[in-house]
This record gives C-alpha cells, structure tokens and sequence, in this order.
C-alpha cells in the first residue's frame, strides 16, 4: 500500500440529506472521481473550528481521504493510497 | 459460562447486572465496564482502508506499535521488531501510523462512553465507565454494555470488548477472556473461582519482572499468592504488595476517575533521516519539550524529573533523567535540563536515529509551594505559557515555534497539529 500526498482543495459534490454529508463525487486534474463507499467519517477538533475527514473508495478502487474545514467549509483531497 | 448477545460470552448465570449470590441484588455494590478497543491502530486502518480487511496489517516504525488480529496468527505482537515481524509475516501490510487520526476515533468512542455512563476514566484505547447506580436509567449492565458496543460500531466501524464486572480489576480481566469483540460479565461472587486457576501475570500490578520473581518462587497461579500474607508481599514489592494481597482476592476499590493522571508523559520520534547535525536534534528535542511541558499544563501538573532518550543509528540506546530544582511546566526550564541532559549523553560520533523526552514524578499545580521571591516572575510566566496554550488550541500547535524548533521549518512538513514527525509516540 502506498500513500500519496495530495493536499489540494478540490471541486466536491456532497449530499447533506439527514444533517448527514456525504461526498458524492470530486474533481481531480479535470476528472470527477466517484465516490462508491465512504468507509469511515471522523471529526478532529482540535483547533477553534473542527475538521471533518472522510477515507472514501473511487471507481478505480483507490482509496482517497478528503476533508472540510469547519470554518470556510473549503473541501481539500489530502492524499491517496494506492495498491502495491 | 453461558451464551450472552453478539455472540458474547457471559460468567455467572446472572443477567440483571449487580447480582451477588442466589441472585441476591446489593444496591451498594459497584458495577464497572471496561471497554477495550481491539487492535485499536490497526483497526482503524482497516476501517479506513476496506481493502487492508482480513489481511495482516502492522502499525509501527521500527517495532509493532499495533497489529490486526490477521497478524498476531503468525505470532506478531505489539513491541516486536519490524525486522523479525517481517521474518514471521511477509505478506503483512506495514503502515507507519497516523496518531491524530486515532485520536479522533478514540474520543468518538469515549464521547459514546460518557453518554453511557456518569463517570469514565479515559486512555489510549480503553475506558473505565463507572455504572453504579445506572440500573433504574439503563436497565441491566450487560444489556448496557451491549447497546455501547453497537453504537461504537455504527458510529465508527470498530470492535470493542466490553467487560463487566464489580471492580475495574475484574471487569478488564473478564473482558481479556472474550477478546475480540467480546461482550461478559463476572460477579462478585464468582471472582474467587474466575481468578484462582489464572497465570500469575494476568493479575493486574504483576508484570514480567514480579512475574519472573513470583514464579521463582513457585507462585504460578493467583490462587498461590493468596498463601502469602500481606508483609511478606510488601518486603518483596514494597506498596505494590498490599495490592497485590487485595487483587489476588478479587478485591480492588480503585475509583474510575474522570480525570487520570499518568505516571509519565514521554513525547518521542525517530528522524526521518539518521542525523549528527547539532541544530536539528536540539530543534528537535525543544519541539517535543514543548508538546510535553504543553501537555503536563494542560493536566495542570508539573514535572520533577526530567529523562532523555536517544537511539543511535546502531541501535544502541542512551538514556539519562535528573529532578529539577523544584517541579516546573515552564518549557525553558524543563528544556534547559533536557539540553544539559543531551550534552552528556550525546558523546557517540554515531548518527541518531530517534530522541524522546519524558517528564515524571508530578506535583500538582495546585498543591504549589508558592516562592516568596521570584513568584512576579513565574507568575508572568506562566501567563504567557497560559495564552501561548490558549493560541495553540485554537490555531494549532504548529503556528507558535519557539527558539531552535525553527530549525525544522522547512525540513519537516507541518499540519494544523504541528511538525509531522515520522513515528510520534503512537503509544504514549
């Protein structure tokens, strides 16, 4: 498993049905990314304004870590881990 | 032991939560849970990660810091080298670790706990929750426990082993027996057969070292101990014994207090390079000096002793700790005998591979002896200290580096936590 730095901010389309969100798609190098599964959701408050992360799956299989920021709501991919 | 939900395994035939014998219900009796997060570190990672699920995965840089249970069937176990993990395993995963990342996970899992229960007593990947006196709000404390353990999986996607029992003692030992994502109970009246038969080191107080002595002497089991009386374990373990003399009985009234605060706190990492440049590992040390002395703060307790680690490049060690003049959460004060400290022991021409620092033997903040002639100037100190920890916890660490941690600038990447370091202390 290899893990790659992105630490970008990225276009992301989320639902927020239930007070819930869900990233549903972003756009990477001019591609949109499906997201198939999010597979964990955690909250880091350290700070004034709490973080929210989220390891979600893609079309390919790769797996990405996304966050927003609490304080501007801008959504950053922050890295990709990548088989072998 | 009779069948318990989700598979659990229950002790006692009770289920109605403080139950001593022919099911007799004591009001006073104390009912403690002891949650257990399994595999904690390399759980997480497989949660995050589907595609880690059911493979051998290790979280550590130099030693297992954590393994998945996949892992610990070729005999890999927390504290074994990389090198020999390798050997065993070759399939296995290795990933270095994201400690803040566990720390999210753990607080979801102690908020849960503290919604559970009026008193919880925290640590890396366990809890203490204290009961007594839910059965009228929660119902039965197995059932309790129970629901706790299906909202830490939906809210997070992790096992935990739930134990249940009168003490803390018993409830984590009775939790070990049904580990991973085990759910039992014991009763008071059932400690004395539970423990008798037990390994002398599963008794809590009773590590490899009492183990070897206690052994030696031909005490293998719990049961035996309880041959001793109490001075002859207090001559061989000195206060320890006296504990040791009630746990051997099932008896332990240590509170489940909100609050721990620990016998150490150590902050330590290996350099992402092996290194003998002077700046950096002084930089290095003033940077983790003050995420300790920030930390002890935070607990309001002040260090007396202060100790310094190195490991070469050769995996020889050097460590070395010596009391302030009078305990102090001061960073320069503490830095200024981490520095001397590191003067002495950093005599090899070898290349350092890791450093740490460790604060111990704390006074309370609040228990000071005030100074009748400096206390202006370690008032106005501590103010400053006060508002540079309130600028950090709300900007992060990272956006206050003092003095020689800035010659990290730039060699390290930075997070809103600080310094990314290669292997923070995953396990401290």
């Amino acid at each position: 498993m290899r893990l790659e730095r992105i630490d970008r901010a990225a276009a992301v389309r989320a639902d927020f049905q239930g007070g819930v969100v869900t990233p549903v798609a972003f756009r990477l190098d001019g591609r949109e990314q499906r997201v198939t599964r999010v597979n964990a959701r955690w909250i880091d408050r350290a700070g004034r304004h709490p973080s929210f992360y989220f390891s979600v799956t893609v079309e390919s299989g790769d797996v990405y870590q996304l966050q927003v920021q609490g304080a501007d709501l801008v959504w950053r991919v922050d890295t990709v881990a990548l088989e072998g | 032991m009779a069948s318990g939900s989700e598979g659990a395994v229950t002790t006692g035939a009770d289920v109605a939560g403080t139950i001593g014998p022919a099911g007799v219900t004591h009001p006073g009796e104390r009912t403690v849970l002891h949650v257990d997060i399994d595999a904690f570190f390399a759980a997480i990672e497989q949660v995050r990660d589907p595609r880690l699920e059911g493979k051998p995965v290790i979280v550590g840089a130099g030693v297992i810091a954590s393994c998945s249970y996949e892992a610990r069937r070729f005999g890999l176990r927390a504290g074994m080298a990389l090198s020999e993990a390798r050997r065993l395993c070759p399939q296995a995963v290795i990933l270095e670790g994201h400690a803040q990342v566990y720390r999210c996970f753990a607080e979801r899992i102690f908020d849960l706990c503290r919604e559970t229960a009026p008193a919880v007593e925290c640590h890396l990947d366990e809890a203490y929750c204290d009961l007594t006196g839910t059965g009228r709000l929660h119902g039965d404390a197995l059932a309790t426990a129970g629901a706790l353990k299906r909202r830490i999986r939906a809210a997070t996607g992790l096992a935990v082993t739930c134990g249940v029992g009168p003490n803390r003692m018993l409830a984590k030992l009775i939790g070990k027996t049904v580990k991973p994502d085990g759910l039992a109970r014991i009763a008071a009246a059932d400690a004395d057969a539970f423990l008798r038969d037990r390994p002398i080191e599963q008794l809590a107080g009773v590590g490899s070292a009492h183990g070897r002595t206690l052994r030696s002497m031909n005490l293998n089991t719990i049961g035996d101990l309880r041959a001793l009386p109490v001075d002859v374990l207090e001559a061989l373990f000195g206060a320890n014994g006296r504990l040791l003399h009630e746990r051997c009985r099932g008896r332990d009234t240590a509170a489940v207090t909100e609050r721990e605060v620990p016998l150490s706190i150590a902050r330590e990492t290996s350099f992402h390079r092996h290194t003998a440049d002077r700046a950096e590992i002084e930089g290095m040390l003033e940077y983790l000096t003050g995420r300790a002395c920030r930390a002890a703060r935070e607990l309001e307790i002040k260090p007396g002793t202060i100790a310094v680690r190195l490991r070469y490049a050769d995996g020889e060690m050097a460590e070395q700790s010596r009391s302030l003049g009078a305990p102090s959460d001061a960073d320069p004060v503490v830095l200024e005998l981490a520095l001397t400290l590191l003067g002495r022991l950093f005599t090899r021409r070898v290349a350092l591979h890791a450093i740490g620092v460790t604060l111990s033997h704390f006074a309370s903040r609040l228990a000071e002896q005030g100074s009748l002639f400096d206390e202006r100037e370690a008032g106005r100190r501590a103010a400053l200290f006060q508002a540079f920890d309130g600028v950090r916890r709300a900007f992060g660490h990272g956006v206050l580096v003092s003095g020689r941690a800035l010659h990290l600038k730039g060699r390290l990447d930075e997070d809103r936590h600080g310094f990314v370091l290669r292997t923070p202390s995953l396990t401290k």
